[in-house]
């Protein structure tokens, strides 16, 4: 029926008239994609890292969009089927041979270039959205996949999650040239036509469609797999984050090191700088800090079994490269440098703040050794707090 | 209110009344023990040099008690790391000086710091002295 439908479509122009193409759902679909893809492009590319939760509310918008534009494209009306615009490849490249002559068939629906830029899109949006959430269990420990995926594989995805952004960049561009271009050569103005569904038509017949079957059956497909998925989801995110483990409470350490400075997570360095800073409190950056003997060997030896190579968190593994000319500093590590290199230093010396080795006063849960994205907040400098 | 609850009112109250007093009492105790050392009666005045005097022999960031406790022992101070550091003076700190765990751990650490020797007895009883008559 579609192929039928197609030759009818190209057949010259007689009766000229007005037919819905794109039905209400491909349009909805259409622009919620374009306005989350926007947020998760700015808040990705450009964002501070405290915009985590908007770029992963977004991505998992695109998502769901994605899904349900899937189970839409096999049930739903005819020109949004993905059988109405899957080309054979002679069609396909006779169309490009008479685009580049300039003078391309007319499709009422997507024509064989569009056609590919729209599996194309699909494609890089479905494997964005994956990584994404591989970063986010893997690096972040966060979200659905936070008790399977290890560090290094969210480290490894976060490579492949960018380079797939700059290509999904690269189909936008390439998508909106082509929306162009068809628009001037056919004469539709095709960015109209996503917002109304009309385009001006040969064709001489509608479909017989029923909307209310199509609806019915989309509806009904989609709350199987939501409802399938929904238990997956919850088994997943029950599992306890992947790298995180259980640690005792030491109240010493709280008073004995915290009255000074904020109580480093252990997770912070690895045992061997640990151990070197417990035998040398009397030279601790700058001050004396000696203790009773049985008191710091009790610290020495709980921070050393708790100490970074015993996690899996973003801040663990990347800490754990230290700075050799000062193997118990935190903040010499060329990683924290590096991601704070582009805070002022009239900002550490903010009384709010204090200095450099002042976690809590910006990483909100800098106690639990997280150190999450959107638990970033760098206070003002009227505002004191109580550390 | 029940009896049981109400004696339990009663001795909390009790007790709470008495907090200071123990706190005062041990401090006592550790001035004492300090005096019997020191040989000399204490002076707050001198406490007080000892206090705002910038010193030679310590580590070099932390040349005067005032780098973190600021001038005035009223004030809040702050640690290097950033940590508040509640007043020096008991008018505004009350349990200050009455734990003599404490007391000889930060005199040990930060005279070093600060001096880069221990204190004598003389200087902590100075210094004790003076944070009590502010």
């Amino acid at each position: 029926m579609d192929n039928l439908l197609h030759n009818l479509e190209k057949s010259p122009v007689k009766d000229v008239r007005t037919v819905l193409v794109w039905d209400l759902f491909v349009r909805l679909f259409h622009w919620s994609l374009v306005i989350l893809v926007l947020i998760t492009g700015i808040t990705g590319f450009l964002g501070e890292e405290w915009w985590l939760d908007y770029h992963v509310w977004a991505g998992y918008g695109i998502g769901g969009l994605i899904l349900a534009r899937l189970i839409w494209g096999l049930v739903g009306s005819p020109y949004a089927r993905f059988s109405s615009f899957i080309f054979s490849r002679a069609e396909t490249l006779r169309f490009f041979k008479e685009l580049l002559r300039g003078r391309p068939s007319h499709y009422t629906g997507h024509n064989p270039a569009g056609a590919l830029m729209v599996f194309a899109l699909v494609f890089v949006l479905i494997s964005i959205t994956i990584s994404g959430l591989i970063v986010l269990g893997g690096q972040e420990n966060q979200g659905v996949l936070a008790g399977v995926v290890p560090y290094f594989v969210g480290e490894v995805f976060e490579e492949i999650h960018e380079v797939l952004s700059f290509l999904l960049l690269a189909l936008i561009g390439g998508h909106i040239i082509g929306v162009f271009v068809e628009s001037r050569l056919s004469g539709d103005n095709l960015v109209r036509s996503m917002v109304t569904g009309t385009k001006e038509s040969a064709s001489p017949d509608e479909f017989k469609h029923s909307k209310l079957k199509s609806a019915f059956v989309f509806l009904t497909v989609l709350a199987v797999i939501v409802g399938s998925g929904g238990w997956v989801y919850v088994a997943l995110a029950e599992l306890p984050p992947n790298g995180l483990i259980k640690m005792t409470v030491n109240k010493t350490y709280a008073t004995e090191c915290g009255d000074c400075h904020f109580a480093y997570h252990p997770s912070l360095l690895p045992a061997n700088s640990w151990h070197k800073l417990m035998t040398g409190l009397e030279e601790h950056f700058g001050e004396d800090a000696s203790l009773d003997k049985d008191v710091s060997k009790g610290l020495s030896d709980w921070l050393q079994k708790y100490a970074s190579e015993k996690w899996d968190t973003e801040a663990a593994n990347n800490l754990r490269q230290l700075d050799l000319k000062n193997l118990i500093s935190i903040t010499a590590t060329p990683y924290w440098k590096k991601r704070h290199s582009e805070i002022a230093k009239a900002v550490f010396a903010r009384k709010s703040i204090g200095s450099k080795g002042n976690c809590i006063a910006c990483h909100k849960d800098a106690r639990s050794g997280r150190f999450d994205d959107q638990q970033i907040s760098i206070p003002l400098n009227q505002k004191e707090k109580e550390i | 209110m029940s009896k049981p609850v109400f004696m339990l009112a009663l001795t909390g109250l009790l007790v709470a009344s008495l907090a200071p007093v123990q706190a005062g009492s041990a401090r006592t105790s550790i001035l004492e023990k300090l005096q019997k050392e020191a040989g000399t009666a204490f002076s707050a005045e001198r406490g007080k040099i000892l206090f705002s005097s910038t010193h030679k022999g310590g580590k070099p960031k932390t040349n005067s008690c005032t780098v973190c406790h600021t001038k005035s022992p009223l004030k809040t101070g702050k640690t290097r790391a950033g940590k508040d550091i509640a007043p020096m003076a008991l008018s505004k700190t009350k349990d200050r000086y009455s734990d003599p765990k404490k007391v000889a751990k930060w005199f040990r650490r930060n005279c070093r710091s600060v001096l880069g020797r221990e204190c004598t007895a003389l200087e902590k009883g100075d210094f004790i002295t003076f944070m009590s008559n502010l």
